[in-house]
């Protein structure tokens, strides 16, 4: 039975049955879906579609570079299964974290995800379902030159004084997170939209999604625009970076952005609201923002396809979403 | 012409590294985040908790010289030791403790320039787990130096009469009243402003990119042409709880050679709390410090 499910797997999605949770992970031939934005979109002209990240087996466009991270440090031989084995320590503001102790929990390895304490709790009680050992870090005290990210730090540390129990993936400096998106994601958008594609419109963190993307998109057709669009100074959409925060990451690659769009974060929220209540995508904040900068081109530009690459959903923002729309709590109690 | 007015007071990640197995040397962390120390120290270092080791639990205040001179002889320290300090957010507490052992009259203090960040970073510099349990001594503290610590009166006094320059250290947010203290800290005051009169230079602007203090003359052309301080007037230094003054007040006494400087380690949290005293509000003047 097993092996017949198996045989129609690579060339019958509709009939495809998958072994393990692996196979599940999106690739060129199992894309994550990719939605047309019908209301939200100002345009006749310009179509605009979303590609769901949140559709992937662990809730987020991290899927990608864990999965090519892990498998990178597997490669290696740099992980040995069990809890006195070596396993993972990794800074994260939480999907990757997810991915990545979700992963390694099938695998056997034990993680300890570092995470700063702004994240919402779901984040962090997800973190340990998936079964990570966490390390919350009070970041952002009083800028403080040099010094880089503390949950970064931590888990460097870590991983410098017990060599023999943690591999550090480092999805900040480690390249397997920018080829994941060079071997899957822009592949997809690219056959997606029968290279049509005109704008890719995505956020920055570790700067692994828009660096593969557009490297792998700007190969196919160079006059493609890759549009970052960043939250204002002093945001907390979490995963998120602004310029002034980038120095944390060693994935930024300014040429390969066209443009970086800067917008006042309370936007995320409204945006990704509006996402859940008009077009029926549960988006979250990032995609909130992203959307926005979608909009704000499109307002200026006459035709073009664009992409907008959704991180993650809503699920894990409830908490965040109530401090910025505090309607949303009333009447949620007897 | 500029050079650190008590360069000997800082060493590099090398010269300690250089002297992990030095029986004359003690290598101590403090951190902000005392998580940090648990993660990995320096080979050999002990690691004190500000909140726990470096404070009075019962009043607010600082360690008085018994329990000073208890927390030096758990650590094993002698009078003679040189003791390095270093820690993360740019050696915030390390400075903190450096000004706590001076108060306390600790001849040979230094600290590590860059910080745990830059050690950390650095490839051949180890981590490690392994918590030192030294030989206690039997230390003695020489000399109280109270001249380096500024109370509340004489912050009051300083600031009504302009008789010493003050220089508050916390971030411009602070300064101006717009928050009462950075994201996330639960020590906090009931009002946010300055102390009238304060000149506001942030503590990072003594701090290049790498974590080490900058070099004398750009710390010079900061604090005494640009901003006015005057290393002949008395100064008080002050921030939120004191250990980014700290910091402050490291740069002006050893590397600027300030004669008489002063950590208000009350700081804003104290201050800010006083019923009835006057408070600035808004951006830094453009008045200089003298």
């Amino acid at each position: 039975m097993t092996s017949t499910l198996q045989a129609v797997a690579a060339t019958d999605h509709a009939r495809r049955v998958y072994d393990n949770v692996f196979q599940m992970l999106p690739c060129e031939e199992n894309p994550s879906p990719m939605v047309r934005i019908g209301r939200l979109n100002p345009s006749s002209t310009f179509a605009l579609f979303a590609k769901l990240e949140w559709m992937n087996p662990f809730g987020s466009i991290k899927d990608r570079a864990a999965w090519s991270m892990l498998a990178a440090l597997e490669s290696r031989r740099e992980l040995t299964p069990g809890p006195d084995g070596r396993g993972i320590v990794e800074p994260t503001s939480g999907n990757t974290g997810i991915s990545l102790a979700a992963m390694a929990s099938v695998r056997g390895y034990h993680i300890r995800a570092v995470v700063p304490n702004k994240i919402p709790l779901e984040k962090k009680v997800l973190l340990k379902i998936c079964g990570a050992q966490l390390d919350v870090i009070n970041d952002e005290l009083c800028p403080a030159p040099g010094v880089g990210d503390g949950s970064i730090n931590l888990a460097k540390s870590h991983a410098k004084a017990q060599a023999n129990r943690y591999a550090m993936p480092n999805q900040y400096e480690n390249r397997a997170n920018v080829e994941a998106h060079i071997r899957t994601t822009g592949p997809e958008i690219w056959r997606q939209t029968n290279g049509a594609v005109t704008h890719v419109f995505l956020s920055l963190g570790t700067c692994g999604t828009a660096t593969g993307v557009s490297t792998y998109l700007r190969q196919r057709q160079p006059q493609i625009k890759i549009i970052a669009v960043q939250p204002s100074e002093g945001h907390d959409v979490p995963g998120l970076r602004n310029v002034s925060q980038l120095h944390a990451t060693k994935l930024f690659d300014e040429s390969l952005i066209d443009e970086i769009l800067e917008v006042d974060y309370e936007l995320a929220y409204i945006r990704a609201l509006e996402l859940c209540r008009v077009e029926g995508l549960l988006a979250g904040p990032s995609s909130g923002l992203i959307l926005e900068g979608a909009q704000q081109v499109i307002a200026r530009e006459t035709d073009g396809l664009g992409v907008m690459i959704f991180p993650d959903n809503i699920f894990k923002y409830t908490s965040n979403l109530i401090k910025h729309v505090p309607e949303l709590v009333e009447g949620t109690s007897p | 012409m500029f050079e650190y007015a008590q360069p000997e007071v800082l060493v590099s990640t090398d010269w300690v590294n250089q002297h992990l197995n030095d029986p004359k040397v003690r290598i101590i962390e403090i951190d902000v985040d005392t998580k940090g120390y648990e993660a990995g120290h320096v080979p050999g270092a002990i690691g004190w908790n500000w909140q726990t080791q470096l404070q009075n639990q019962i009043s607010r205040d600082i360690l008085d010289r018994s329990g000073f001179e208890a927390l030096m002889s758990q650590a094993g320290i002698r009078d003679d030791d040189t003791v390095v300090l270093y820690g993360d957010n740019n050696n915030w507490f390390a400075a903190y403790g450096f000004w706590l052992l001076k108060v306390y009259g600790h001849r040979d203090v230094r600290l590590m320039n860059g910080g745990r960040n830059k050690w950390l970073n650095e490839e051949d510099k180890r981590l490690t787990t392994d918590v030192p349990a030294p030989q206690p001594s039997a230390y003695k503290a020489s000399q109280d130096h109270p001249e380096l610590r500024a109370r509340v009166a004489e912050v009051l006094e300083a600031s009504r009469q302009r008789s010493k320059s003050l220089l508050d250290v916390r971030s411009p947010d602070e300064f101006t009243g717009k928050v009462i203290a950075p994201p996330g800290m639960s020590e906090t005051a009931q009002r946010g402003g300055h102390i009238p009169g304060a000149v506001s230079v942030p503590w990072a602007i003594a701090v290049a990119q790498d974590g080490t203090f900058k070099p004398a003359k750009e710390l010079h052309k900061i604090y005494i042409e640009e901003k006015g301080f005057d290393p002949a007037r008395p100064t008080i230094a002050y921030c939120r709880i004191g250990e980014r003054s700290s910091h402050s007040w490291f740069v002006l006494r050893y590397l600027l050679g300030f004669d008489d400087v002063k950590n208000y380690d009350g700081s804003w949290t104290e201050y800010g709390n006083l019923i009835g005293v006057p408070i600035e509000l808004g951006a830094p003047r453009l008045v200089k410090a003298s």
